[in-house]
């Protein structure tokens, strides 16, 4: 006898909507039928909750109760000045870009000029087949609604000129459920620059929700940097899924920002295929109110001669939550392995909090591991330092609180966006400390 | 005209009383000299001025040009001119030296009612006075102060000082932790900046700086109240004699 399990109303209403929707998603009949087993498989396994360890801290039945309609088609009517809205400070980085609004492609909003020496072109022009990924909830929906992505094939050799933007915007009054899948091949010996954007067009609903994939492999000798800023209205929910696999002699520099969440989880799978590659992945979290946002990374050193390098810095105001879970593993033969992890959060109020679950698994016995996380709040004595010099409080504390996110920004060697990234931060700092000032005018 | 009348200090989480009644008038254009045993209240002093908030002010005052600063922030007070260059200066990691100099010039410039310098004017200012002090502009690009040597964190603060133009300025025992070369630099920064129209008190352990940076009047600070004042002699007879007569005076 099988035990009846309660299903929420967000999972019954996720596999009503895909019986809904499913003859209008875009593939063939191997895509089909893939995506009838994902969302077979997602109805066996429910929403992550706090009982499965990975999730012991973002308990998805808890914070993901009303899963918006599914964004079939785009309706959204854009123009290209509403687009440089949307983009904010990270319009001022020179890159080509690839547009996908609600989870749709937009050519007429695209400019691939300086891309030529690649290949960009959207998953939903051709999609044979979805590359199978783990027993993941999140990942299963995402094979299961995926409407469109990115497509990026840098050929062997070629070095990307400037950096190419992956856009995600959402827009519209009503929140929807946008569902994107990139993939990024770095063939042998490449150089790029890619950056995932998910931003909401101001005006639009601020509770928008995404569920992002990216799948990437890094060749041989390859150079990527990938970064990604979800920088979002305020109460969106984004599920996102890093997947990357680095040849020998890759190097892999990951970046990642996430502000304007009301539900981040940021998964990261990092896997090393090839000796003597570096990974340095690093990333700002930024919360107010009830944010919650979640970066779970797991670094699998599966051959020798690796490096591993994780910097994550969070400001957590309000109630506000971060988490951040780091599983690094050695196997047995992945000997030489050098890695080292760090959280670092500043709490700007008594009622933030955050969770830190560091976990190395090592089973090699000649490597080099560390691991640290703390949780400071602003240091009184640097506050009077700076003010003691004439800079006025609120001042003093967001040059203070940019000096404590630089460290994990400064690991992004792109001069152009690393300025870009600091901007945003920048800016939801500046709206941090007005939204304070009128909450205090209202008082 | 700074005038300190009766202040009653203590800490602010503690009942330690640190300054027990103290009386002070530094003219402007004058230099004075605080000396004193270790634990005398002389750092307490430098701090209060500045308006760091681990201590509280009981009873008295402080007045910088006729008015009362007790009440001020930190802030508000480098606006109206008092500067502390600190004991230790402190490590800012992630600010870089010339964008924290250009924000606090700025941010004194705004409250005073003077023109913000533009990027070219503030590069222009720095360097000259940088220059002055042997300070390579290269330096400042570095965050502040970190991994400075003592001798270069002491510049620095003198560097910050040119650039803020205080007319109060409190250096607390500018002179430790460095060499004579070093001393020689740091004092001629300051010099150049006596004028008519600042006030200095000179916080020291030691006779030695003020051999360099001459003070009109020299007071001894002992049990949280000046004990004695004179001229630059007063320095002399004290490195000749020690504190031993203060120390003992209320044991």
């Amino acid at each position: 006898m099988t035990v009846a399990v309660m299903k929420t109303k967000a999972e019954l209403t996720l596999a009503e909507q895909f019986a809904g929707i499913a003859a209008q998603l875009p593939g063939g009949v191997e895509v089909a039928s893939q995506r009838r087993a994902a969302i077979a498989a997602f109805t066996e396994y429910g929403l992550p909750h706090r009982r499965i360890e990975a999730w012991k801290y973002t308990d998805l039945r808890a914070v993901f109760k009303d899963p918006a309609p599914p964004s079939v088609e785009d309706i959204a009517k854009l123009t290209v000045a509403d687009l440089i809205v949307a983009l904010g400070p990270f319009m001022d980085l020179d890159a080509a870009r690839i547009v996908f609004v609600n989870g749709h492609h937009r050519p007429q909003l695209s400019n691939l000029t300086g891309a030529e020496a690649i290949s960009v072109r959207p998953l939903s022009g051709q999609i044979d087949t979805l590359v199978p990924l783990t027993d993941d909830a999140v990942i299963a929906l995402n094979t299961a609604f995926v409407t469109d992505g990115a497509v990026v094939e840098i050929p062997a050799s070629v070095t990307l000129g400037k950096p190419l933007l992956l856009v995600s915007l959402s827009a519209g009054r009503e929140a929807r459920f946008a569902t994107v899948r990139h993939t990024i091949h770095a063939g042998a010996k490449s150089s790029a620059t890619i950056v995932e954007l998910n931003v909401t067009l101001p005006g639009s609903a601020v509770d928008g929700q995404t569920n992002t994939l990216t799948h990437v492999t890094v060749g041989d000798g390859a150079a990527l940097t990938h970064a990604k800023a979800a920088v979002e209205g305020g109460r969106a929910t984004h599920l996102s899924n890093w997947i990357a696999r680095l040849g020998a002699d890759a190097e892999y520099r990951a970046f990642q920002l996430s502000s304007g969440l009301a539900v981040g989880r940021n998964q990261l799978a990092v896997t090393f295929g090839g000796q003597h590659a570096k990974l340095d992945i690093s990333g700002v979290f930024l919360g107010r109110g009830h944010d919650h946002i979640d970066t779970t990374l797991t670094v699998d050193h599966a051959v020798p001669h690796c490096e591993s390098r994780e910097m994550f810095a969070g400001v957590l105001d309000g109630h506000a939550r971060g988490i951040f879970q780091g599983k690094v593993i050695v196997r047995p033969d992945a000997q030489k392995t050098d890695g080292k992890q760090m959280a670092r959060v500043l709490m700007l109020s008594p009622d933030a909090e955050f969770d830190s679950k560091p976990e190395l698994e090592i089973y090699a016995d000649d490597v080099v591991c560390g691991h640290g996380s703390t949780a400071v709040e602003i240091d009184a004595d640097l506050m009077f330092y700076c003010q003691a010099r004439g800079i006025p409080p609120a001042e003093a504390k967001a040059l203070l609180v940019a000096s404590f996110i630089g460290e994990a920004i400064d690991r992004v060697t792109h001069d152009g966006l690393r300025g870009v990234l600091e901007a945003s931060a920048a800016a939801w700092l500046a709206a941090s400390d007005q939204a304070k000032s009128s909450h205090q005018d209202r008082d | 005209m700074l005038e300190i009348k009766n202040l009653h200090v203590k800490l602010a989480d503690e009942d330690k009383v640190i300054l027990k009644g103290l009386d002070l008038v530094v003219p402007k254009g004058q230099v004075h000299a605080i000396m004193g045993p270790n634990g005398s209240g002389k750092s307490t002093l430098a701090y209060v001025l500045a308006g760091r908030p681990d201590y509280e002010v009981t009873e008295g005052d402080i007045r910088w040009n006729g008015e009362s600063i007790l009440e001020m922030e930190p802030d508000e007070r480098a606006a109206k001119g008092v500067f502390l260059a600190f004991q230790y200066p402190m490590e800012i990691p992630g600010v870089a030296g010339l964008t924290f100099l250009r924000t606090a010039a700025n941010a004194v410039r705004k409250k005073r009612g003077e023109a913000e310098y533009t990027t070219p004017e503030f590069l222009k200012v720095v360097r000259e006075r940088a220059a002055k002090l042997n300070i390579d502009i290269e330096m400042l690009k570095r965050p502040v102060n970190v991994g400075f040597s003592g001798g270069e964190k002491k510049r620095s603060e003198i560097l910050q000082m040119a650039m803020l133009e205080p007319t109060l300025c409190v250096l607390d025992e500018t002179d430790s932790g460095l060499d004579i070369d070093a001393l020689k630099v740091v004092s001629e920064g300051v010099n150049a900046l006596r004028s008519p129209d600042r006030a200095m008190l000179v916080i020291t352990h030691y006779q030695r700086l003020l051999d360099y940076i001459v003070p009109d009047t020299v007071h001894v600070l002992a049990h949280g109240v000046i004990q004695k004042s004179g001229d630059k002699d007063l320095a002399r007879q004290l490195e000749k004699s020690g504190y031993a007569e203060f120390i003992d005076a209320a044991a």
